[in-house]
């Protein structure tokens, strides 16, 4: 092997400071999370709530958290995977998904607080820019929007999950800059296309023009889709019931499932003192019993 | 050219950051809350710019008089001449720390209120006053052999054994 100088030398390792644990994971962005977390200091222990919206692969987590020392609590939780108890069984990753699972965090944490007679919210999905309206009793609930380590880019389905908040009654602060159907140029939120998007019209389109030109890829994509014998016309229908079932019972069930009594080892046990000293006398004798037959042989 | 007297000067290892501890800062710092009479250490936090006090500061100690949106105000004893002086300064959270100076104080007193309630009950009275460590009391040397050590008588022609 080719002489190579060592790049990482001792003195490298001794001097190594490792960043946090959650930013070594690529978890958290700690400058927005100072930012979000600090709470005036002349307001003492109020919680300053955030509504976290985060998107994996096939899920979206929606929770209103609350910082403290020993660790965040959450108030209260959706998932997008709730949303078949609705009747929404298939795109659960899109905007108009998120803006479900908005609406759904919305309603749940409003009447866990029994507000939710109070704030109704925006019955009607217009799309068009709307925040709370304080009652006469209680003042709205108000939480911030902590995106995590999204490119909040215009029409992206964080803001999605934020408009289903906004019109489930939560106070939460924003401009309409990046909702789906904001125009650049005339610098106006385009209410219509917004809707479009709240009522999974895009998803319509593309599956209308999918089955014109590429009836295949049509078969291929959207074959859940096809199995529940969803149409693209009947998008707007579903995504009203889905809404309309939201606000009717917000509650979250509890899983009949019971936790598994033994849990399954994901990494191999590490072996006791004792273990590895029999180990080692099995291996020394394994090694002796070789080589007395190797001298036998010779 | 004369070295200032600047604000920060003579500072260059009293405000910089621990080894291997330099970049962003806890967020226990900013999580606490703090009341008017607490009391408070205060500690520069070099990475922080803002809300900084001056280096005489750095390591008193003294109570909380003002809570503000995001500094506290702080009163520190500070010896002016022959005399001391309250001085009042206001602190970003940062630079701060819980003090522990009352923590044992404050746990004695828990103690002493059970004990006396507890000695109430009983109707007794108790004292729980603290005593001072006494004399350690006498005892006896164990293994003890007596050697009786005497000088020898001097001894010139050893003496000069090493040559003169």
């Amino acid at each position: 092997m080719a002489f190579v100088k060592a790049q990482k030398t001792k003195a490298y390792f001794k001097r190594f400071q490792v960043k946090f644990k959650r930013r070594r994971e690529g978890k958290t962005d700690y400058r927005a999370r100072i930012r979000l977390i600090n709470q005036d200091k002349n307001k003492y222990n109020t919680p300053k709530y955030r509504f976290v919206v985060r998107f994996s692969n096939k899920d979206i987590v929606a929770q209103i958290i609350s910082a403290s020392i020993t660790g965040d609590m959450v108030l209260a939780a959706a998932y997008s995977h709730e949303l078949p108890q609705f009747g929404l069984e298939v795109g659960l990753t899109n905007y108009a998904a998120a803006y479900c699972t908005g609406l759904l965090l919305a309603r749940r944490t409003l009447k866990k607080l029994e507000m939710d007679e109070e704030y109704e919210g925006n019955e009607e999905a217009t799309g068009e820019d709307y925040s709370v309206e304080p009652a006469e009793t209680r003042r709205p609930f108000r939480a911030l929007l902590d995106v995590g380590l999204v490119r909040t880019t215009t029409g992206n389905r964080v803001f999605g999950a934020l408009k289903g908040a906004l019109d489930g009654g939560l106070d939460i602060p924003h401009s309409d800059k990046r909702f789906a159907g904001f125009s650049k140029d005339s610098k106006q939120l385009d209410a219509e296309v917004h809707r479009k998007y709240i009522y999974g019209g895009h998803v319509a389109a593309y599956m209308r023009t999918l089955m014109e030109d590429e009836p295949e890829k049509y078969q291929l994509h959207f074959s859940e889709y096809i199995k529940r014998g969803i149409e693209p016309d009947d998008m707007q229908e579903l995504y009203k019931k889905v809404h309309a079932a939201i606000r009717a019972d917000p509650t979250a069930k509890k899983s009949e499932k019971q936790p598994p009594k033994e849990h399954k080892r994901y990494n191999l046990r590490k072996m006791t003192y004792e273990e590895r000293k029999a180990k080692l006398i099995e291996r020394l004798q394994a090694l002796n019993s070789a080589a007395d037959d190797d001298e036998d042989d010779e | 050219m004369p070295a200032g007297h600047g604000l920060r000067s003579r500072t260059r290892d009293l405000f910089s950051r621990p080894f291997r501890k330099k970049g962003y800062i806890p967020l226990t710092v900013y999580l606490r809350t703090y009341k008017i009479g607490d009391y408070v250490d205060v500690k520069v936090n070099g990475a922080v710019h803002k809300g900084m006090p001056h280096k005489f500061y750095h390591g008193r100690t003294g109570r909380v008089w003002n809570v503000t949106k995001r500094a506290v105000g702080v009163e520190v004893n500070k010896q002016v001449g022959g005399r001391i002086i309250k001085k009042r300064i206001h602190v970003r959270v940062e630079h701060l720390q819980p003090s522990r100076c009352t923590e044992e104080f404050r746990l004695r007193k828990k103690k002493n209120d059970e004990l006396k309630a507890q000695a109430k009950a009983r109707g007794e009275v108790i004292s729980t006053k603290r005593q001072p460590e006494g004399p350690k009391p006498g005892f006896m040397v164990e293994g003890a052999q007596l050697e009786t050590v005497t000088p020898i008588p001097y001894d010139v022609v050893n003496d000069l054994k090493g040559g003169y």
